[in-house]
């Protein structure tokens, strides 16, 4: 069998050589992983407290030290990565320009609409930041300040990776170009993530992730047809994009193991979403589609194959709804014993998939008023036991909380904060027989870990450390 | 800890064989994502062709298997390689095939892969530096491992689904295009393959990855997560802009030429808004907005709606692509909601040489997107047409018997 989720047997396989204090550290984070692992609908009580401090990683990228100019979704989400897998990743922080996940007000107790931050907010109470910077530590540093510009040098010099997702110039005008970072790191990776890329003449186009999805098509491609695009209800692109950047840098990381060799990455978000778009790019390219005419966006209706019904239809509750996909005669035979051989199921335009599909407006209605009445989860469990592929349409609550598949194999995980408290994580949704995620600690504190960075990691004394305080460089 | 060091490698994956027996665009785009950085992916195929072959739309809408633009789509880039995979045990070819490979994908669910004999544990214990990529509906274990699924069957189990729609909730949840529950899972499959590859770096080892698309949606729903593990809140799907809490002012702007704009307006942040006004008075249609009680951001809010009145009227009276540039120069987040056909004249991506040329026998050249990410110290790899089922059979076959007896 494989093994379960690996968060869950945290503790270090094959990590002999590791030394009896990084194994008392180890087996903390066991203790907490074992509680990470009961699916939160079961776990109860407070996680052990356990120490913050950092210290050796386990994973496939231990060793690898990031200097992280990330902020927002896009970049910590990708860096968020590399930190669940042994990256040492240090969080670059501005006092007096807080990441946006620290100033929005998803806060434990306190349901607030995205966008209605507080003026004055506790930088430690974000629940977004937290979510996105899991396993990181977090150092903040003046980049306005030369002492801080050189500090971040020093760090840059210790690390082997630098990752950032500001607007172009930004590192620029700090004098963090790729020629300056190889200087101080000949086999450096720079991670750079933007909207558009760092060429071409939208380069400085300002964007987050509805911009981005707008610009590369894929909200034009979603809706009704003949009526305004209904889009993303979310970043989807901040997400995507987070992704393919991690990916680069895993395949960066790959090569510099292999030939020794750093590399610049440039990621363009709206060339990922372009990528994203599927096979309506050929069809345009090849065919000459047009994709603006009454008869796309489809909806739900899939037009490859001709499936039908195919559909998002009403269920028993308010805004309850299932979706049903049937592709073939089969599935057909077994959504119709299911309905109880309803009389128009008999009709001869819906005997064929090609006469399902032209008849679709009938269809749904048909399906729909038989759906209405029933409760949307046990719809889906009685029509996959027959064979029809169908799914409710599930809330966070659903997912998070009642879902018994993602809950069997330990996708959401909880760990501690010193002001948040217990709190649930995303984790990865992909189950290693080997690899190992190691859940060490929630978010960084604001400059949780200037001191253990600045004297531990670069050696400083305390008096310089002391005075790099003083002078507001960190 | 590194591994010998070569200079040989052009591509960051130029060496590494993968054998992909994918039946649905989840697998095969975690195939291609890895042809794009150079591994040699081998399509395995039964006789009969690969579901996907199917699919349309078709080139020139003539249907057959060597048409299927959603095949070539997902399949660019790789060989096809025919095997017989009757069951009930695993095809020697393939086994033959796997014992050369480096990395496996595999989108079978627990039920097809014991009808084929094929048993991915046994797999990874009989070739241990192979990586296993399972990529299915809802992972190899759980109550729901067996279950079936789609495009959108994914999306509205794993939850993105429930975020995608428009302000009237009499409508249902509607899809997002484009197969964005395979391309969520294919995203983790790339990432998880690399994980391995670098672990297998430390240990010479390979292992067995059990990724879901179920799970790959239900973390790829953004905001809707952290609403419920903190304040325990449900967002609300809205048009073409994030699912709240509660409802927020639309985004969607329609301009002269009836294309669209998004657009946040926000009244709340004084640089945003004077670049808004700035902009607005520049065309001479700024209206009451500059009188100086709309410094105040207390009185923007109290007249908000009157705000979003003049705007709307700005941007519908001007072509959508000069209020995306105007915008943009003002500084303000604006992007207009392009079409696929509006991206191939796109001066930006021009510029950037994003598209691709792939030469097709009987079409000549067509158009493809690029490599997604660019790297300063390899080049990218050149992207060919997808495989003519079973074209590269014979002499990847006669490859791996030519060489059996060198692979341990």
């Amino acid at each position: 069998m494989l093994q379960q989720r690996i968060s869950r047997s945290a503790w270090p396989e094959g990590q002999t050589d590791k030394t009896l204090a990084d194994a008392n550290r180890l087996r903390e984070n066991v203790g907490l992983s074992e509680t990470a692992l009961r699916s939160p609908a079961s776990a109860k009580g407070a996680a052990p407290q356990r120490s913050r401090t950092p210290g050796p990683r386990q994973g496939p990228l231990a060793g690898v030290r990031v200097t992280d100019f990330c902020w927002m979704g896009v970049g910590a989400c990708a860096t968020r990565l590399l930190a669940d897998f042994g990256a040492e990743v240090i969080r670059i922080e501005d006092r007096q320009r807080l990441d946006m996940p620290r100033r929005l007000p998803i806060y434990k107790g306190e349901a607030r609409t995205y966008g209605e931050e507080d003026a004055n907010p506790d930088p430690n109470k974000g629940g977004l930041f937290n979510n996105y910077n899991r396993n990181k530590l977090g150092v903040t540093i003046n980049m306005r300040t030369a002492k801080g510009r050189e500090l971040a040098d020093r760090l840059i010099a210790s690390s082997s990776v630098v990752t950032e997702n500001f607007a172009p110039g930004v590192m620029e005008r700090w004098g963090l170009t790729y020629a300056h970072l190889k200087s101080l790191r000949p086999d450096v990776i720079y991670a750079r993530m933007s909207g558009f890329g760092h060429s071409g003449p939208h380069a400085d186009f300002r964007s987050y992730g509805p911009v981005v999805q707008a610009v590369c098509g894929i909200s034009h491609i979603s809706g009704l047809p003949g009526r305004e695009p209904s889009g993303w209800g979310l970043s989807y692109m901040d997400n995507e994009a987070a992704f393919f950047n991690a990916a680069a840098l895993l395949m960066a990381i790959y090569h510099r193991n292999n030939t020794g060799e750093g590399a610049e990455i440039d990621v363009s978000a709206v060339e990922a979403g372009i990528a994203l778009l599927g096979p309506i790019l050929l069809d345009v390219s090849v065919n000459g589609r047009s994709t603006r005419g009454d008869d796309f966006p489809t909806g739900n209706r899939l037009e490859h194959p001709n499936a039908a019904p195919h559909g998002v239809y009403p269920c028993l509750g308010d805004d309850r709804w299932i979706a049903i996909a049937v592709f073939n005669d089969d599935e057909w035979r077994a959504l119709v014993s299911a309905m109880g051989d309803p009389s128009w199921a008999a009709e001869p335009r819906f005997a064929t998939q090609a006469g399902r599909f032209a008849a679709q407006d009938e269809l749904d209605a048909h399906v729909g008023a038989w759906t209405a009445g029933h409760d949307r989860h046990a719809l889906m469990h009685r029509l996959q036991a027959v064979g029809v592929a169908a799914g409710a349409v599930q809330t966070t609550e659903d997912t998070i909380d009642h879902d018994p598949q993602i809950a069997g194999r330990g996708l959401f995980f909880e760990m501690d904060h010193p002001v948040i408290g217990e709190a649930l994580f995303e984790g990865t949704p992909i189950q290693f027989s080997r690899t190992v995620q190691e859940n060490w600690r929630s978010a960084p504190l604001l400059g949780e870990d200037n001191a253990y960075v600045c004297k531990s990691l670069l050696g400083m004394s305390d008096s310089e450390y002391e005075a790099l305080v003083e002078e507001g460089v960190l | 800890m590194q591994a010998q060091r070569r200079t040989d490698l052009p591509h960051p994956l130029a060496g590494l064989t993968v054998v992909e027996l994918a039946e649905d665009p989840g697998g095969e785009f975690s195939g291609a994502l890895l042809a794009e950085v150079g591994a040699k992916v081998i399509k395995v195929e039964p006789p009969g062709g690969a579901p996907t072959r199917q699919v349309g739309p078709f080139a020139k809408g003539e249907v057959g298997p060597e048409t299927s633009l959603n095949f070539w789509y997902y399949n660019a880039g790789k060989l096809s390689v025919t095997i017989d995979l009757g069951g009930p045990e695993a095809p020697p070819p393939l086994l033959a095939l796997l014992a050369r490979a480096d990395i496996f994908i595999c989108t079978l669910q627990p039920k097809a892969l014991r009808a084929l004999g094929l048993d991915l544990e046994r797999l990874s214990r009989d070739f241990p530096r192979l990586i296993v990529v399972s990529v299915t509906a809802f992972g190899l274990t759980g109550p729901w491992a067996d279950y079936k699924s789609s495009d959108l069957v994914a999306l509205a189990a794993g939850g993105p689904l429930n975020s995608c729609g428009y302000d009237d909730h009499s409508i249902p949840p509607i899809r997002p295009g484009g197969n964005q529950g395979y391309h969520s899972v294919a995203s983790f499959a790339h990432i998880g393959v690399m994980l391995a590859l670098l672990e297998r770096q430390k240990t010479g080892l390979g292992q067995l990855l059990d990724i879901s698309m179920h799970e790959a949606c239900a973390v790829n729903v953004e905001l809707a997560n952290p609403y419920w593990f903190y304040p325990r809140v449900q967002v609300k799907r809205q048009t073409c802009r994030h699912a709240q809490p509660s409802p927020t002012q639309p985004a969607l702007f329609q301009c002269a030429d009836g294309r669209f704009v998004y657009f946040t307006l926000i009244t709340t942040e004084q640089k945003a808004w004077q670049a808004l006004v700035g902009w607005l008075d520049q065309e001479g249609l700024a209206a009451h907005l500059t009188e100086p009680e709309f410094s105040d951001a207390k009185h923007r809010q109290d007249h908000f709606s009157e705000i979003q009145e003049v705007v709307e009227c700005f941007f519908l009276v001007h072509p959508s692509d000069q209020m995306y540039k105007q915008g943009q120069a003002a500084g303000l987040p604006i992007g207009v909601l392009n079409a696929p056909e509006d991206l191939f004249s796109d001066e930006h991506l021009a510029a950037r040489g994003f598209f691709v040329e792939v030469e097709h026998e009987d079409l000549g050249k067509v158009t493809y997107p690029g490599a997604i990410c660019r790297f300063s110290s390899f080049g990218e790899v050149a992207r060919t047409r997808a495989p003519k089922l079973g074209e590269h059979t014979q002499a990847v076959l006669a490859e791996t018997s030519n060489t059996e007896e060198d692979v341990a």
